[in-house]
């Protein structure tokens, strides 16, 4: 099953092996090991800043990462200034 | 209660914190040298910081070329603000360096006979970069130094730096730091002949993707009577946000595959601010001509990558970390469709700001030696060109480490009194004790990182805005005081909003009393470059409280390129752009 933890980051447990190589890997401390499970668990989804380093060191591909930047503080001038985004056809 | 149980107390030759590029080179030298080398990081060694966030482009000299020339853009494109020691130091250890990454077998991008594929790096015409793989290079890096019998503690976050006369700021010298581990809370004293600082850059937490770079041994320092130089110069940016929400991949490396920039009209504007080098103008120069744009009513603007070479596809793929929102589905096809992209501006210098270091890398304070991104980078002057960062890394951390050992030979460890260390414990552990309060951390960096929210309105300066910059810094601090922390995580995210705003407090503090506009650097209030100005601009933290500006010119003896600066200042870049006078820096 996976599990979903603010709908950005999500382990698939069934093929999660606990090598703990993703708690290792998360530079903001999002993903702690869960002595109960003895699996990695998503501690604290609203930190995760989506640098992919989870995903590209787990050797079982079982983290799926959004795109969608769960903690962004990030500020859009296009919003400032009322700015259409997309590409003129 | 978490970590009130005792403390563990630790001895060695040679402290190294922040495990980055830098601090990994420091421990690697510092542990050939013989002497016990004890390196710690908040997060784990290898995939910490912005050095494993990188784009993995580094300067590369090798032993064929000439390296005058290769100074003489360093020099000249920094406007003579440097120490030249330091930009042949620079130039002459990378190629060492380039040749260790060789030897390890990391992936470099290279031609198809097998030759390193170099490219003039962004801002440069004869400086040449390469392109690497910076987790792999973190990773052997870790083998390398734990090869080699130094200690490592992962998950430690250093609290403040101990002060051989239990002094803030100290009027003897550094001993060690204190800190507590993140997962068990136990209260860490390491005791150190030498110490390093190498904890990167000083960025809001949440603006830039790398959210562990807080400016922590850049605080740590400040706070034990620490040098900061040119902190004003640590405004900056780059083209980071994709789409209004997503991370754009390294804007060094698509320029330099061919990567455009084109306004709502399909004008690739560049042309209108520097015909030369386009895109690849100063980072400075490139916003301020994308919110100029915008103010006269050309944007959105766009990031054009339909004319890349084929080599930006495969070096995505082959040499970034996974996940490149570029190789997805949720953006339109960027080989057929230009796409939205915007910058961010605010903190976020890689060496153009940062404790002074000489060639040796000693900081002010005996015992104290810093490295990497928290050093001002006395080789490039005001322009850092993409790859010199990351080359300054390797080169002051390998001379960091070696001065760190050399003179832990002949150091003893001081007594620190018992009473000094309970102190420090206290201060660290005590906000898991208190009652909550209306300011978590969370609210602390959300407080912080408005700051810097507009890209146009942050990047034009003046004495009211940063005034009231300044008032929310000392707010965030105050309310620090006060503020409970729920566990240890949050323990660290509230120490982290402490030192992110005492570094920016010193930035805003510094840019006051800088009446002129220079480079990245812009005054609608004082709008031209003073030539009294031409130096290096300190600051420190007196023992009354306060902090005390100093002015140094740049060594004058012995220097290969003398300063060609004009009698009087012109209008800098940035009010030259946005003021659309903008002429004069095409034709310069």
């Amino acid at each position: 099953m996976s599990e979903p933890a603010d709908g950005k980051l999500a382990i698939n447990y069934e093929t999660c092996t606990g090598c703990g190589l993703c708690v290792l890997a998360c530079p903001v401390d999002v993903i702690r090991m869960d002595a109960a499970t003895a699996k990695p668990a998503i501690a604290y989804p609203r930190d995760c800043q989506v640098c992919y380093l989870c995903e590209d060191d787990c050797p079982t591909h079982s983290i799926s990462l959004s795109h969608d930047i769960s903690n962004s503080r990030r500020y859009s001038t296009y919003d400032e200034f009322g700015l259409d985004i997309t590409w003129p056809k | 209660m978490e970590g009130r149980a005792g403390m563990d107390i630790l001895e060695t030759d040679v402290l190294i914190i922040g495990g980055g590029f830098a601090g990994c080179w420091a421990a690697l030298r510092a542990a050939d040298l013989k002497a016990t080398v004890t390196l710690v990081d908040k997060a784990y060694v290898s995939r910490s910081g912005a050095s494993t966030m990188s784009g993995g482009i580094t300067t590369c000299p090798l032993d064929s070329d000439d390296l005058d020339i290769w100074a003489e853009e360093f020099v000249v494109r920094g406007g003579y603000m440097c120490d030249q020691r330091w930009t042949y130091q620079l130039l002459e250890r990378q190629r060492e360096r380039i040749k260790d990454y060789i030897r390890w077998g990391v992936p470099i991008s290279r031609n198809a006979d097998g030759s390193i594929r170099r490219f003039a790096s962004r801002g440069m015409v004869n400086v040449r970069g390469m392109q690497y793989q910076p987790k792999v290079a973190m990773r052997e890096l870790r083998r390398q130094i734990t090869a080699r019998g130094a200690r490592i503690l992962d998950r430690l976050f250093v609290t403040e730096l101990l002060t051989a006369d239990g002094e803030w700021p100290t009027r003897t010298g550094i001993a060690g730091a204190v800190g507590f581990d993140v997962y068990t809370g136990r209260f860490v004293v390491i005791k150190a002949k030498r110490t390093i600082v190498s904890t990167g850059m000083i960025a809001m937490k949440g603006t830039h993707r790398v959210d562990n770079d807080c400016g922590d041994g850049a605080a740590m320092a400040f706070r034990a009577g620490g040098r900061l130089v040119d902190m004003e110069f640590t405004f900056g940016g780059t083209f980071n946000v994709l789409m209004k929400k997503f991370d754009f991949p390294s804007y060094n490396v698509a320029v330099a595959h061919g990567a455009r920039l084109i306004n709502a009209r399909g004008e690739r504007f560049m042309q209108q601010y520097d015909p030369q080098r386009l895109e690849r103008s100063e980072l400075s120069h490139v916003v301020a001509a994308f919110a100029k744009e915008i103010i006269d009513g050309r944007g959105p603007v766009y990031v054009d990558l339909r004319h890349v070479d084929d080599s930006y596809w495969s070096d995505i793929a082959k040499l970034h970390r996974g996940g490149s929102i570029l190789l997805t589905d949720h953006v339109p096809d960027p080989k057929s469709n230009p796409l939205p992209i915007e910058p961010t501006w605010g903190l976020w210098a890689s060496g153009r700001s940062g404790l002074q270091i000489d060639l040796g890398a000693r900081t002010n304070l005996c015992g104290l030696l810093a490295a990497g991104s928290v050093a001002k980078n006395d080789a490039t002057g005001t322009h850092a060109s993409a790859g010199s960062p990351t080359a300054f890394c390797k080169v002051s951390g390998w001379h960091a480490g070696e001065t760190a050992a050399t003179e832990s030979r002949q150091s003893q460890h001081p007594v620190i009194s018992r009473d000094v260390l309970m102190m420090l414990q206290e201060q660290a552990l005590a906000p898991l004790h208190r009652t909550p309060t209306r300011k978590t951390a969370d609210d602390l960096h959300d407080d912080l990182a408005r700051l810097e929210a507009s890209v146009v309105n942050g990047m034009i300066l003046n004495a009211d805005k940063l005034t009231r910059m300044l008032d929310t810094t000392e707010a965030v601090l105050d309310a620090g005081r006060a503020s409970r922390a729920s566990d240890l995580h949050d323990l660290v995210k509230l120490h982290e909003a402490r030192n992110v705003a005492t570094c920016s407090g010193v930035v805003y503090r510094c840019a006051l009393d800088r009446t002129e506009s220079r480079e990245q650097f812009f005054r609608e209030d004082f709008p031209l470059a003073d030539p009294t100005w031409f130096c290096w601009h300190g600051a420190t933290l007196a023992a009354d409280g306060k902090v005390v500006f100093d002015r140094q010119g740049f060594p004058t003896e012995g220097i290969r390129f003398a300063p060609q600066l004009p009698d009087a200042g012109g209008l800098g870049p940035i009010g030259a752009i946005v003021r659309g006078e903008h002429e004069a820096l095409v034709h310069a």
